[in-house]
C-alpha cells in the first residue's frame, strides 16, 4: 500500500484512463448501493460533485496541470461548514442550517477542485465514541456491519473504509479521527493544535478541536495534511505548518530513530491489541529503530482532565444555540426564556445535554477550583510530562484504542464505560500534539486493530515518516479492503 | 454527592429543562460522572499554572474596515425575521 490512492487516481485522470466524471459517478453509484448498510453519509451532494468533475475534465481536455487533490472524490464530516450545503453536526438543533461561509479547510480544497461527494455522519456535536449519538443513527463498520464504525468521525471512517470516498476530513477533540480510523482499519491523522485552521469547524471544545484527514494510506494522509495545513488569520489560535511538506520525508530512513513505549498506555489494553503493538516494535527494530521504554505516570489523570475541560468548553460553546438566529426552534412557548429552554431540551440529544450539564457544574461557583482549575493545572503537568518524554525519544508508539470495534448499541447504555475507550487518544489532545493511527493487524474476530504514533508539536513529518516505513514493511498483513464500494 | 436539587439548579443555569420523570436517571448519571471526575483530586500538581495550549500571546494587527456578510444571507437561517432583524414573538 506504499502508493496512495490519491496519487494513483490522479495519475489515472492525467493519463485519461478514466474521466473525472466517470470516477465521480462510480463513487456516487457505490454510495447509493452501500449507504443503506453503512449509514456513512447523511447528505449526498451529486450536483456539486459532478459540477466540479466536469470542470476538472475540461482542464484535462485543455492539457492543463492538475494539483494533487484535483478531481479526487472526498467527503467532509458534518461539522465542517459548507456554504449553502446543510451542516447539522448530526443534531436536531441545527436542522436545516445552511452556513453562509465555507470552513477554511473546505475553501482551500474547493479551490483545488476537490470533488465533494457529501457530508458524513458523526456523534451529535462530536460527543461520542461510536457515532451512535447522531440524530440520524450510527454508522456501521465496513468490516462487520453489526459493529460500530467508531466516533465521533464515524461516518468519514465508514465511508473511507467502505471505499465510498477516497479520503475525508474529520475532527479530533479526544480521539475522534484516530479511534474510528483504527476501528475501520484505515489511517487517521490528528495534527498539532494550531496546524490546521479551525475556522468554520463547529466548535465542541475549542482548545482541543483539530481538523485532520482520514485516508486508506499514510501517503494520502500526508498529501491531504500538506494541503490543509497553514496559517489562517480567521483562526486566532492558528500557527500553520512548520517545515517542508510532509510527503518529502515519508521515505526517509528511520535507522536510529528512537521509538518510545510508555507502560501506562498498555494498562488495560486487550491481549490481541497488546500482542500486535509488541509485534510492531519488532518491525521497527528490524528497520533499525531503537525501542525506548519509559513511564508517563500522569497519564492516569488524562481521562478525567479531558472530560472536565472539554465539557466546560462545550457548555460555553453550545450556549449559542437558542433557536433565534438559526436551526431548530420549539413550536410553542410563552416567553423567551421558555422558548430557549424548550428549544435546547428538544433540540439536543441526551449525551450533549449530559456534557453541557457536567460542564456547567464544573464551572459553577463552589466547584470551579476543585474541578476546572485543578484540571487545567493537571493539563499543564501532562504537557510537561510529554515534553520530558520527547527528550529521550522521537516518537511514542501506543495503541489507538484498548479494544476493537464493539457491537452496535453497547456504547449507549453506559456513558462512563464509553468514556474509558478514549483512554489512549485523549492525552494527545490535552498536550496539543500530533498523532496518527495506522492499521497494525486484526484481532481474533478479524476486526482491524490500530496503533498510534505520537510526535512532538509540529513533528508531523516524523510521525508520518515512521508510519510510512511501518506500512511499507508490514504491507498486506495489516490492511484489508472491506467488501464495499469502488474497486479500481 | 450530586443531588436532584443540584441537577435542577445546573439545568436552570444551562437553560435546559429536565423532565420530572428523567430527573432520577440524570441525577444518577451526573453522580457517576462527577465521581469519575473526582479522581483528579488524588493527583499532585507540578505547581505549574497552565496558560494556553499553544503558548500564544496576543497577536496585534491594524484594525481595518472590511466588508462583512450580507444581512439577508445571515437572516436566511432564522425562523422568524422582520425588517432586517431576528424576531422572537412575545407569544404564540
Amino acid at each position: 500500500m506504499a502508493e496512495g490512492m490519491i496519487t494513483r487516481f490522479g495519475r489515472m485522470l492525467r493519463d485519461k484512463e478514466l474521466s473525472c466524471t466517470e470516477l465521480t459517478e462510480k463513487y456516487l453509484t457505490q454510495i447509493e448501493q452501500a449507504n443503506g448498510d453503512l449509514n456513512a453519509y447523511v447528505k449526498v451532494t451529486p450536483e456539486e460533485a459532478l459540477k466540479t468533475a466536469k470542470a476538472v475534465d475540461e482542464k484535462i481536455a485543455k492539457g492543463e496541470e492538475l494539483s494533487a487533490l484535483e478531481g479526487i472524490p472526498m467527503t467532509l464530516k458534518d461539522n465542517i461548514s459548507t456554504k449553502g450545503i446543510e451542516t447539522t453536526c448530526c443534531s436536531k438543533i441545527l436542522e436545516g442550517y445552511k452556513p453562509i461561509y465555507n470552513a477554511t479547510v473546505w475553501e482551500t480544497l474547493r479551490n483545488s477542485n476537490a470533488v465533494l461527494l457529501g457530508k458524513t455522519n458523526m456523534d451529535e456535536f462530536a460527543m461520542g465514541s461510536s457515532s451512535e449519538t447522531s440524530y440520524f443513527g450510527g454508522s456501521a463498520n465496513p468490516h462487520d456491519i453489526t459493529r460500530v464504525a467508531g466516533g465521533s468521525s464515524g461516518g468519514v471512517a465508514s465511508a473511507v473504509g467502505g471505499n465510498i470516498a477516497v479520503y475525508g476530513l474529520g475532527s479530533d477533540t479526544g480521539g475522534s479521527i484516530r479511534q474510528p480510523a483504527s476501528f475501520c482499519g484505515i489511517v487517521g491523522l490528528k495534527p498539532t493544535y494550531g496546524a490546521v485552521s479551525r475556522f468554520g469547524l463547529i466548535a465542541y471544545a475549542s482548545s482541543f478541536d483539530q481538523i485532520g484527514p482520514i485516508t486508506t494510506t499514510v501517503e494520502d494522509a500526508a498529501i491531504v495534511y500538506d494541503a490543509i495545513s497553514g496559517y489562517d488569520k480567521m483562526d486566532s489560535t492558528s500557527r500553520g505548518r512548520v517545515g517542508d511538506p510532509t510527503v518529502n520525508s515519508l521515505k526517509n530512513d528511520i535507522k536510529g530513530m528512537k521509538i518510545g513505549i510508555a507502560d501506562e498506555y498498555l494498562d488495560g489494553v486487550n491481549d490481541d491489541v497488546r500482542a500486535l503493538i509488541e509485534k510492531a516494535c519488532a518491525v521497527y527494530e528490524s528497520l533499525g529503530a531503537q525501542i525506548v521504554r519509559f513511564k508517563l505516570p500522569s497519564l492516569k489523570y488524562a481521562l478525567p482532565v479531558y472530560y472536565i475541560l472539554a465539557c466546560a468548553e462545550a457548555s460555553s460553546n453550545l450556549g449559542r444555540y437558542d433557536g433565534i438566529r438559526y436551526g431548530y426552534r420549539t413550536s410553542s412557548y410563552n416567553d423567551i426564556n421558555e422558548m430557549v429552554c424548550k428549544t435546547r431540551s428538544e433540540g439536543f440529544g441526551a449525551e450533549v445535554q449530559r456534557r453541557i450539564l457536567l460542564g456547567t457544574y464544573v464551572l459553577s461557583a463552589g466547584y470551579y477550583d476543585a474541578y476546572y482549575k485543578k484540571a487545567q493545572n493537571l493539563r499543564g503537568s501532562i504537557v510537561n510530562a510529554f515534553k520530558a518524554a520527547f527528550e529521550s525519544c522521537d516518537v511514542i508508539l501506543a495503541p489507538t484504542v484498548p479494544m476493537t470495534a464493539f457491537k452496535k448499541g453497547s456504547a449507549v447504555s453506559d456513558p462512563i464505560q464509553t468514556y474509558l475507550t478514549d483512554i489512549c487518544t485523549v492525552p494527545v489532545n490535552i498536550a496539543g500534539l500530533p498523532g496518527v493511527s495506522i492499521p497494525c493487524g486484526f484481532d481474533k474476530d478479524n476486526m482491524p486493530v490500530g496503533m498510534q504514533l505520537i510526535g512532538n508539536t509540529f513533528c508531523e513529518s516524523t510521525i508520518l515518516n515512521a508510519a510510512w516505513q511501518y506500512e511499507n514493511a508490514a504491507g498486506a498483513d495489516v490492511f484489508r479492503q472491506s467488501a464495499y464500494g469502488v474497486k479500481l | 454527592m450530586v443531588t436532584r436539587e443540584d441537577v435542577i439548579n445546573i439545568a436552570r443555569l444551562s437553560k435546559l429543562y429536565i423532565a420530572e420523570e428523567d430527573l432520577d436517571e440524570m441525577t444518577k448519571a451526573m453522580a457517576d460522572i462527577v465521581k469519575f471526575a473526582d479522581t483528579i483530586n488524588n493527583a499532585s500538581e507540578d505547581g505549574v499554572e497552565f496558560d494556553n495550549i499553544n503558548n500564544l500571546s496576543n497577536a496585534f494587527r491594524e484594525d481595518e474596515v472590511v466588508p462583512s456578510y450580507d444581512r439577508d444571507e445571515i437572516l436566511s437561517n432564522a425562523n422568524d425575521t422582520d425588517e432586517g432583524h431576528f424576531l422572537v414573538r412575545k407569544r404564540v
